[in-house]
């Protein structure tokens, strides 16, 4: 085929990585002023202000989210839009998508920014945003998907480099994550149930949280350390064969890694087995990535004394290589019954995201600001004072974390006379033995932050009066610009090397799963295809790296073969825990459904974002079971929409709190912790006692509990009320009688009902299933 | 005290069937990776670094 080469000049369109940039500093600032005020609230608790909006439970979920979509989630779309039009040698595809991308994205995060002080939540850690936003979120991202491909369908250079992977698996996994884990049927414009309940939601919820981390935080900070280390080191990646099996090894891997969130809890075991063995397996590609990184700076260390750019770069892969070495240790099971609902976990995710994170965008934006504006960077010595500032302040703040911990993990399972009595048992000494902890934790916070307003102040100085440019380059375009010609769908799927591989996986699979003659067929049909492929290679003489390389250089194929690899690990543990049947998986106790009432007291509970600080879900741990009581059963949350498992526990856990305090106690606890439990840090909640229950929606929400599998029987409008007054009347009643007075339709009263059928559960006996399995 | 019931045989396996899967995937990549030409190796390691040649200020 004749080609005609055409020198073109193209200018990038930097102007949006400007955009990008600007917002990840200022979302960043908020995010870490939320962050320092939720740290300083465990310290002193009055600086809850008695303001629901201004509480710690509402607060969290805010910090947390900004945290993530909206400082890395705009660093990341800087650095992905000013490395991909470069990588590409190619303008993005459309400036309109750019910019409906741009300002769609700053929307949600006001949105959210509004909503979650305002109490509107669905109770799921990083995914609290309400359903209209979860929506604007999956349009948003597949303008970013379709201007991102577009671009790649018309670039210029043939070959897609190891970041263009990073950035693909982000795209098309984080859409797969967002979908599955938000899908929920509403029950009014600001309020939904999801669609899984109990351990299912849990599995979903933590394939998303976990994954969330992997493919949000870490894949495309991977694919920006892939091109802007290289760049400022001023020398190519150390080994990119290395970086080939980085990619595919962590792609394939991290998406198992969920379970080890769940680990001890009512999750069946073969889950939590498969969590643990592939976080372990992690560790591998994890530090393969670090290495690569850091050795990609070989021979320019010395630089390091004097760039600050160099500086960030070689702490944030450090961090990162720190991180994923201490995200395994704490997925082996005896490590976790320690580390799990403690700040070991706080600190943890802490050195990824101010270390990992954080560093690696104060690097970029330290790089790019001289190249985005035309000027040098305003003060060297400032950022180099900001990398000083921050690293103690991280180091700070994780060492807190850790030290405060293990203390509580030590605490809370710690036992005498031959482990059967708590030595600790009250839960309020493990928060009064750290709180000394909580203000070495905030002050490492204010020192991440007052870096960051330097790096604000730096940026602001180099970027003012200077003339904002964009960067251009002269390519010769060709016809055809693909060398090793389009593959398409079918070009990438039906060719020796891909039908190959899918037989061998499914004749070992078949092999392992079936028994008897069928497995001894399989076994057969592997070895038959082993022989084949090798004769194949030696009397075709078949180059299939020809394949391969084809497949660098055609993004649609890529791309789909990466979405395979992420939708194995994400069906093979949440199909089968999907279909299992309730009946059977119950575990000798089914939950009673709420009643009315205490469904709504439910949804104020998740609106004060309560799980933030409390768990309901007793492990199969000593300690646990000591203090809480019988470990937890599947069955006793399989109507929980969500569930409220909870990942840390400031409080004692609330699985079995039904009962266990009469009304009075609820009552003074919850307008004042500190008459009941001196020392607590839990903010008080004046206004559930002047706010009405809401319980015009009940019928509604009750309706779409019954279109989830809950056993509602058909109520009326009417009964539905009658139901709710008489169990107010009831629980005001009793309130009066112990000396507390409140109107029967306040909040307060409605959270008490919840509370006190918190742990309620029949005892079934389950029916004989046809195969069971004693484990542990 | 703290027996538990309810796994299947069946779902057993499933952590060893995502074991084997991994292996032979990264297996097969590493077999791919190591016989990658030399000269595309040069290429695509470059890439980063090429853009500052060409690339211009305005």
């Amino acid at each position: 085929m004749t080609t005609t080469a055409t020198k073109t000049l193209i200018e990038f369109d930097d102007h949006t990585v400007r955009q990008f940039m600007i917002a990840s500093i200022f979302w960043a600032i908020v995010a870490m002023l939320v962050g320092v005020l939720v740290a300083t609230q465990l310290a002193w608790f009055q600086l809850n202000f008695n303001l629901p909006w201004l509480t710690f439970g509402r607060l969290r979920p805010l910090h947390t989210n900004a945290a993530i979509f909206a400082f890395v989630g705009n660093m990341m779309f800087a650095g992905i839009y000013y490395s991909t039009q470069r990588l590409v040698k190619a303008r993005t595809a459309s400036d309109v998508l750019s910019k409906i991308h741009f300002w769609g994205w700053q929307a949600i995060i006001v949105a959210a920014a509004i909503t979650l002080p305002l109490g509107f939540s669905r109770g799921k850690e990083y995914a609290e945003l309400i359903w209209p936003i979860n929506i604007a979120v999956a349009v948003i991202w597949v303008v970013f998907a379709i201007n991102f491909f577009w671009t790649l369908a018309k670039r210029n250079e043939p070959s897609l480099y190891v970041a263009i992977w990073f950035y693909i698996a982000t795209i098309i996994t984080v859409a797969m994550l967002y979908i599955v884990n938000h899908l929920s049927i509403p029950t009014s414009f600001t309020h939904s149930y999801p669609v899984f309940g109990g351990v299912q939601d849990a599995l979903v919820q933590w394939w998303y949280g976990h994954n969330a981390v992997a493919f949000f935080l870490t894949t495309p900070i991977l694919g920006i350390m892939y091109y802007f280390l290289p760049k400022a080191a001023d020398r190519p990646v150390y080994s990119y064969r290395l970086s080939i099996v980085h990619f595919w090894s962590l792609v394939f891997v991290y998406i198992w890694a969920g379970p080890h969130h769940l680990l001890n809890t009512s999750l069946p075991v073969w889950l939590q087995s498969l969590g643990m063995l592939f976080s372990l397996m992690l560790w591998a590609p994890s530090w393969g990535g670090m290495l690569n990184g850091l050795l990609t700076l070989r021979g320019a260390w010395h630089k390091l004394r004097t760039d600050p750019v160099l500086k960030f770069f070689a702490a944030g892969v450090t961090f990162y290589g720190m991180a994923t070495f201490e995200g395994p240790l704490m997925a082996i099971r005896a490590v976790n019954a320690l580390s799990h609902y403690s700040d070991w976990t706080i600190g943890h995710v802490h050195s990824g995201t101010l270390g990992w994170n954080g560093f690696m965008a104060a690097g970029m934006f330290y790089w790019l600001a001289p190249r985005l504006w035309d000027r040098r960077l305003h003060s060297t010595s400032l950022a180099n004072m900001h990398f000083w500032l921050g690293l103690v302040g991280i180091l700070l703040y994780v060492a807190s974390m850790w030290v405060s911990g293990v203390t509580q993990g030590l605490m809370l399972s710690a036992t005498k006379e031959a482990g059967t009595v708590l030595a600790y048992p009250n839960f309020i000494d493990a928060v009064t033995s750290t709180k000394a902890l909580m203000h070495i934790r905030a002050l490492g916070g204010v020192m991440y932050l007052a870096g960051f307003f330097m790096l604000a102040w730096n940026i602001w100085k180099t970027a003012r009066g200077a003339r904002a440019v964009n960067g251009t380059i002269e390519v010769f375009v060709e016809q055809p610009t693909h060398v090793a010609g389009p593959m398409g769908l079918r070009g990438g799927f039906i060719n020796p090397p891909v039908i190959y591989s899918l037989l061998i996986i499914l004749f070992t699979t078949g092999w392992a799963a079936l028994t008897g003659f069928a497995s001894g067929m399989c076994l057969t049909a592997l070895i038959a295809t082993f022989l084949g492929m090798s004769a194949h290679i030696e009397f075709s003489g078949a180059t299939w790296g020809q394949w391969y390389e084809r497949l660098l250089e055609n993004s649609l194929p890529f791309s789909v073969l990466t979405a395979v690899a992420v939708f194995i690990g994400g069906i093979v543990q949440i199909v089968p825990t999907v279909i299992i049947n309730k009946a059977e998986s119950i575990e000798g106790r089914r939950q009673i459904p709420y009643t009315p009432l205490e469904l709504a007291g439910r949804d104020i509970y998740i609106r004060e974002g309560c799980y933030n600080c409390h768990s309901q879900q007793i492990r199969t741990l000593v300690g646990d079971v000591l203090r809480y009581g019988d470990y937890s059963k599947m069955g006793e949350s399989i109507y929980d929409h969500p569930f409220q498992w909870g990942s840390k526990r400031t409080g004692p856990d609330l699985a079995r709190e039904g009962g266990k305090y009469p009304n009075v106690w609820h009552f003074h606890h919850m307008r004042d912790p500190r008459q009941i439990s001196v020392g607590s840090t839990m903010p008080n909640y004046p206004w559930l006692f002047t706010q009405p229950t809401e319980s015009d929606l009940l019928p509604h929400k009750l309706a779409v509990q019954r279109r989830l599998g809950v056993p509602y029987p058909e109520m009326t409008k009417e009964e539905i009320a009658r139901d709710v007054a008489t169990q107010e009347g009831v629980i005001a009643a009793d309130l009066k009688t112990a000396g507390a007075d409140v109107e029967p339709d306040r909040e307060i009263v409605a959270l008490i009902a919840y509370m006190q059928k918190l742990g309620k559960a029949d005892k079934i006996t389950p029916p004989e299933p046809a195969k069971t399995t004693a484990a542990q | 005290m703290f027996q538990r019931i309810l796994v299947e045989d069946w779902q057993r396996t499933l952590t060893m069937i995502s074991f084997a899967i991994f292996g032979i995937v990264f297996l097969l990549m590493l077999v791919r990776v190591l016989r990658l030409p030399r000269e595309q190796v040069r290429h695509l390691e470059n890439l980063p670094l090429q853009n500052d040649h060409d690339e211009k200020s305005r």
